[in-house]
């Protein structure tokens, strides 16, 4: 009797480990999964509240007889302190249906490289990145609706040069009403522009039905 | 003098019988002036350009181009002097009567026919908007040169280009290697040279001079801030599928191994049990 027992004993303890393992198995990539956006979402509240949230200040520069501008330094990295992002930018052009290309990595920026760059002289340096993504995650871009007038905004550039920006405004269009020209005039008082996609996911387009748009001009406070 | 063609050819002023048939370019606002450049593509000649009369360009370096210069619209009257002239009177060497459109955007090449024969001719340049992410390439044969193809990396672009055509590709933007070859070959009589075609501008370029002797070059000039707005920002799901619409791949798939294994597991338990 004793003697039989011990197999069943050892059956028994080795199927609870089997048990475990499987339970293991399903929760713990569950958990990394549910962890992974952590960083982007989370890491917001300790800067916000120190910053006040001082009136954007246009910028006076005045820049006349420009007419050949020099290409623009890339910016290399954006940092949303208000969302606690801290995201690379890389330079990107068009897509095959004539749009803006974004990365295809949610965790980086992209710099429309044929329009104005931060620290320019006028016009709207364009930056895009995306919402989130079923396979990665969250973007680096998730939260961007939630920066509000007076948030800051810095980019470094390839030179190693810092441009400072305040959040100006945020706004919500259709896909389809998307101002453009707005967004990417190489003229005009310079800023930075910051789109993402918002509102609902439609799966026919796969897309979003909205962009989120942040303009923010420089800081010379 | 020297001996040149154009010099040669006095007599034979283009003058007055080649009305320029100028089409209007596509302009938003109604202007009342006109954008002119010009090129000059005859070799071994400079020259003064005459408009109306009055000295407009002086010594004109042949394979330069000048512009763009705003004329007002309407005719005009252009002629060219061999550089050392007093002044515009006389007998030029080439001449040509031009009725400019209000917002119109032309360049005026002088330059030897197929023969070797100098003349004068005009062409529209097209400035409307070049979609985003491109440049526009406006190549023309204003050279002493059978038909020729324009090369791209070796390939072929633009076939069968004879003199006085033009022909216009739109491009992504960026650096192409580029030559001129006679029609049908690969052999350049031209480059190969890279070509530095930056996003929202026509580059016009005019190929001058004359095969014979290896006279051929290039003349070029481009005109800036034609670029297009990207029509959208996609900047939603890459994958196609948003983070917050269901569970990555992946994840399915270790909860489905996780979940066979609980449930062999859950089966040996309950057979041991009943031992």
């Amino acid at each position: 009797m004793h003697v039989t027992s011990a197999p069943g004993h050892r059956t028994r303890s080795g199927a609870l480990v089997g048990l475990l393992a499987g339970l293991v198995l399903v929760l713990a990539p569950i958990g990394v999964w549910a962890a992974t956006p952590a960083p982007v979402v989370a890491a917001a509240p300790p800067v916000a509240p120190a910053l006040p949230a001082a009136p954007p200040v246009a910028a006076v520069l005045p820049e006349v007889g420009s007419t050949a501008p020099t290409a623009p330094e890339p910016p290399v990295r954006i940092r949303l302190p208000a969302l606690g992002v801290d995201a690379p930018v890389a330079p990107v052009g068009i897509d095959d249906r004539g749009r803006m290309a974004v990365p295809l990595d949610v965790a980086t920026v992209g710099w429309y490289r044929y329009g104005s760059g931060p620290g320019a002289t006028a016009g709207s340096a364009v930056l895009s990145g995306h919402v989130d993504d079923r396979e990665q995650g969250y973007g680096a871009f998730h939260k961007l609706g939630d920066l509000a007038p007076g948030d800051p905004v810095t980019v470094d550039l390839a030179g190693g040069g810092v441009v400072a920006y305040r959040v100006e405004a945020v706004s919500r269009f259709p896909k389809t009403d998307l101002p453009v020209g707005e967004v990417f005039a190489r003229d005009g008082a310079p800023r930075l522009t910051l789109v993402t996609c918002g509102g609902q996911f439609d799966y026919r387009e796969h897309g979003y039905t909205e962009n989120v748009v942040v303009v923010a001009r420089p800081d010379v406070s | 003098m020297r001996l040149n063609h154009l010099a040669r050819h006095a007599g034979l002023a283009v003058g007055g019988a080649l009305a320029l048939a100028l089409v209007a370019a596509p302009a938003a606002v109604a202007q009342e002036t006109a954008t002119v450049y010009v090129v000059h593509g005859v070799p071994d000649t400079p020259v003064d350009v005459y408009v109306d009369g009055k000295r407009a360009i002086d010594d004109f370096e042949p394979g330069t181009s000048q512009g763009p210069v705003q004329l007002p619209a309407g005719p005009h009257k252009l002629a060219l002097f061999a550089a050392d002239a007093v002044d515009g009177s006389g007998s030029p060497l080439l001449s040509t009567d031009a009725d400019l459109p209000a917002g119109g955007n032309v360049t005026v090449v002088a330059h030897l026919d197929e023969g070797g024969n100098p003349k004068i001719t005009p062409f529209v340049n097209d400035v409307s908007s070049v979609p985003a992410g491109q440049a526009r390439l406006v190549v023309r044969h204003t050279a002493a040169a059978p038909a020729v193809d324009v090369l791209a990396g070796g390939q072929p672009v633009i076939e069968g280009l004879s003199n006085g055509q033009e022909k216009a590709l739109e491009v992504p933007a960026g650096s192409v290697s580029a030559a001129v070859a006679a029609a049908g070959t690969t052999d350049p009589v031209i480059g190969p040279a890279d070509v530095d075609l930056k996003e929202g501008t026509a580059t016009f370029v005019q190929a001058i001079g004359k095969l014979d002797g290896g006279k051929l070059s290039l003349v070029s000039f481009t005109v800036s801030d034609l670029h297009s707005s990207p029509s959208g920002v996609p900047s939603g799901a890459p994958s196609g599928a948003p983070a917050d619409g269901g569970a990555p791949a992946w994840l399915l798939v270790t909860t489905l191994a996780g979940l066979s294994v609980v449930a062999v597991s859950a089966v040996r338990l309950r057979s041991a049990a009943r031992r």
